[in-house]
């Protein structure tokens, strides 16, 4: 054997040894992500293709969990809601912590107090929250909302009984929650303005609407475009808002599709439909990041 | 913020303001800052309040002169004394400590295991390094409560309901945390690490002794956004925990939602019972929160 084939092996050896030593670092991670994460979302589809009882598979019943799951009667009520729930936090939500980003670098005072209560909210627990908004909706008066219209003569409000308003006042609650930390994003982009295309606009004799028309938002377009979507993806989960503070009502009016799940699985046990809707949730989602990944493509060219 | 003026480096400028226009839309602009200071606060405000209230007195309000009665925003008294009947009676000390178990449990998860993943990821790139990256890229975006279902399964398949261990290990698979600590690791300069490698350092040496104690700016992101994360979630939690004597403050409060043995005094007090660590944190740490964890969110 040459000498040279003997040195090509050892080298080969030193680096079979090299990859094995850095997939076994990777290897408690990837049990992890395996158990945790990917073999479950297998799983769901699995489970959503087949008839169970209780936790065990009983037969392979191909999309027909599918086909109930879109015949019972709180399936596209369910659908309905989730885009009613994505409509009014794109309305209330998308544009109010652009406003207070800019609201937080315009100022010459108070920024750091406006940026620590902007952000509190976000803090608090997301369950807490969700009681917390329960009593401030409460339809008497020890409501904190109707404390407040009592103030001023106002006769308590029955805030979360309307089929027509219960979405909206749900999204409230959601945007007092995330909209100071989305705040904080933009304001991190607006920081990243450089302050030199303001002076070149000033010579040039923009004034302040066109400052900030033509060089604040255009600059925090991207930051735009992906806190969009991240909210899309965000508001389409919605569960717990709803689960708490209406149970899904009045009469079905708030239900969301991840609600319906967890009717599925944990009031009524049956896996194989929750899966069966948890399933067309994420297929819906990917679709969503598809076209959101294209949009962004095209906009880049 | 300091007392002399930051000099401003955004769209208006001092002078601009000697503009009535600008001025107006100025104020305006203010206004719309404290009415959204005041909004964010008042709630958490409102509700630590009324916990120091009676029951009749948060239900009805207090009788005035007049014979009517009238609800009042600061309670009667501050006597903590209705806190801690509440927290005697619902047995708060017990669900603190599981809680703290929980949360401790999951930030050495989720520094340890994202962080030597992100490691192999950024460092070691051993061949079908990408696969696994595009793997946990993709997991990014789908939500985690799709698999919840099949994920409660394995986990009572294998025994470990009724246990803290799946709830600190799960902290240990967050693709959103790996791309933080990836991020940080790729910007590490290659020159220290070669001479661990050069000393006699394997792997484990290099991560527990150099890149582990180097990244303590992440470190402390993860920190801080894990020790949130675990002690605010609640449905796995409540899957595996609930009857068992280990539930955490929020499985507890998630109970609340449809039992009959508690008033509304019980649940009042229990937000802000599930409120005050998340706000001890946040006045410790405010500075850090809202400047590194935001702009490490907004790299990741």
């Amino acid at each position: 054997m040459s000498e040279k084939s003997v040195a090509y092996r050892a080298a080969r050896k030193a680096r079979a040894a090299r990859e094995l030593g850095a997939w076994l670092v990777m290897l408690p991670g990837l049990v992890l992500f395996i158990f945790f994460l990917w073999e479950p979302l297998l799983e769901a589809i699995r489970l959503s293709l087949y008839e169970a009882k209780g936790m065990t598979l009983v037969r392979f019943v191909g999309l027909q969990n599918y086909v109930e799951v879109m015949r019972g009667p709180d399936f596209w009520p369910s659908v309905i809601n989730t885009f009613k729930y994505l409509f009014w936090s794109l309305i209330i939500g998308f544009l109010l912590p652009i406003a207070m980003a800019i609201g937080i670098h315009e100022s010459s005072w108070g920024k750091g107090i406006y940026r620590t209560s902007f952000y509190l909210p976000n803090i608090v627990p997301g369950l807490a929250t969700v009681f917390l908004w329960r009593f401030l909706y409460r339809s008497d008066a020890s409501g904190g909302l109707n404390m407040l219209l009592s103030a001023f003569g106002i006769a308590p409000q029955n805030w979360l009984n309307s089929a027509v308003t219960v979405i909206p006042m749900i999204v409230i609650s959601m945007t007092w929650k995330g909209a100071g930390s989305t705040a904080l994003l933009y304001l991190a982009g607006l920081q990243g303005i450089s302050p030199e295309l303001y002076e070149a606009a000033i010579i040039d004799g923009a004034n302040v609407r066109q400052r900030i028309w033509n060089i604040t938002l255009p600059q925090l377009y991207n930051l735009m475009r992906t806190l969009l979507i991240l909210q899309v993806i965000s508001v389409f989960q919605v569960l717990y808002e709803p689960l708490v503070m209406t149970n899904g009502g009045p009469n079905n009016a708030s239900i969301s599709m991840m609600q319906l799940v967890y009717r599925y699985a944990f009031d009524k046990f049956d896996y194989s439909k929750a899966s069966a809707v948890s399933v067309i949730v994420a297929i819906a989602l990917i679709a969503l990041t598809l076209v959101y990944n294209k949009v962004n493509k095209e906009k880049d060219m | 913020m300091s007392k002399n003026r930051a000099p401003r480096q955004g769209a208006v400028r001092n002078y601009d303001l000697r503009k009535r226009g600008v001025k107006i839309g100025y104020a305006l602009m203010t206004l719309f800052c404290i009415a959204m200071a005041l909004i964010a606060l008042m709630p958490v405000i409102w509700v630590i309040l009324s916990g120091f209230k009676e029951l009749k007195e948060f239900n009805r309000g207090i009788k005035a002169a007049d014979n009517h009665y009238y609800m009042h925003f600061f309670p009667q008294s501050f006597s903590l004394e209705g806190y801690l009947d509440t927290w005697n009676q619902m047995k708060y000390t017990r669900y603190y400590i599981n809680s703290f178990i929980v949360v401790i449990g999951s930030v050495v998860c989720a520094v340890v295991f994202n962080g030597l993943m992100a490691y192999g990821l950024s460092r070691l790139r051993p061949r079908g390094w990408k696969v696994v990256y595009a793997l946990i890229m993709a997991t990014l975006m789908l939500p985690a409560t799709t698999s919840v279902v099949p994920l409660f399964i394995n986990i009572t398949k294998i025994g470990l309901s009724g246990s803290f261990v799946p709830l600190w290990l799960i902290m240990g698979a967050n693709a959103f945390y790996v791309v933080l600590f990836k991020n940080f690791y790729d910007a590490m300069p290659n020159s220290l690490l070669e001479a661990a490698r050069l000393d006699g350092c394997n792997n484990w040496q290099l991560y527990f002794r150099i890149v582990l104690p180097l990244s303590m700016p992440i470190n402390m992101v993860i920190v801080i956004y894990a020790v949130n994360a675990a002690w605010s979630d609640f449905l796995l939690p409540y899957l595996l925990l609930n009857n068992t004597k280990l539930e955490t403050v929020m499985v507890r409060m998630f109970t609340y939602r449809t039992s009959d043995r508690v008033n509304n005094m019980d649940i009042i007090r229990a937000i802000v019972f599930a409120i005050i660590p998340p706000i001890l944190l946040f006045v410790a740490f405010q500075r850090q929160i809202t400047e590194n964890v935001v702009s490490a969110g907004i790299k990741g």
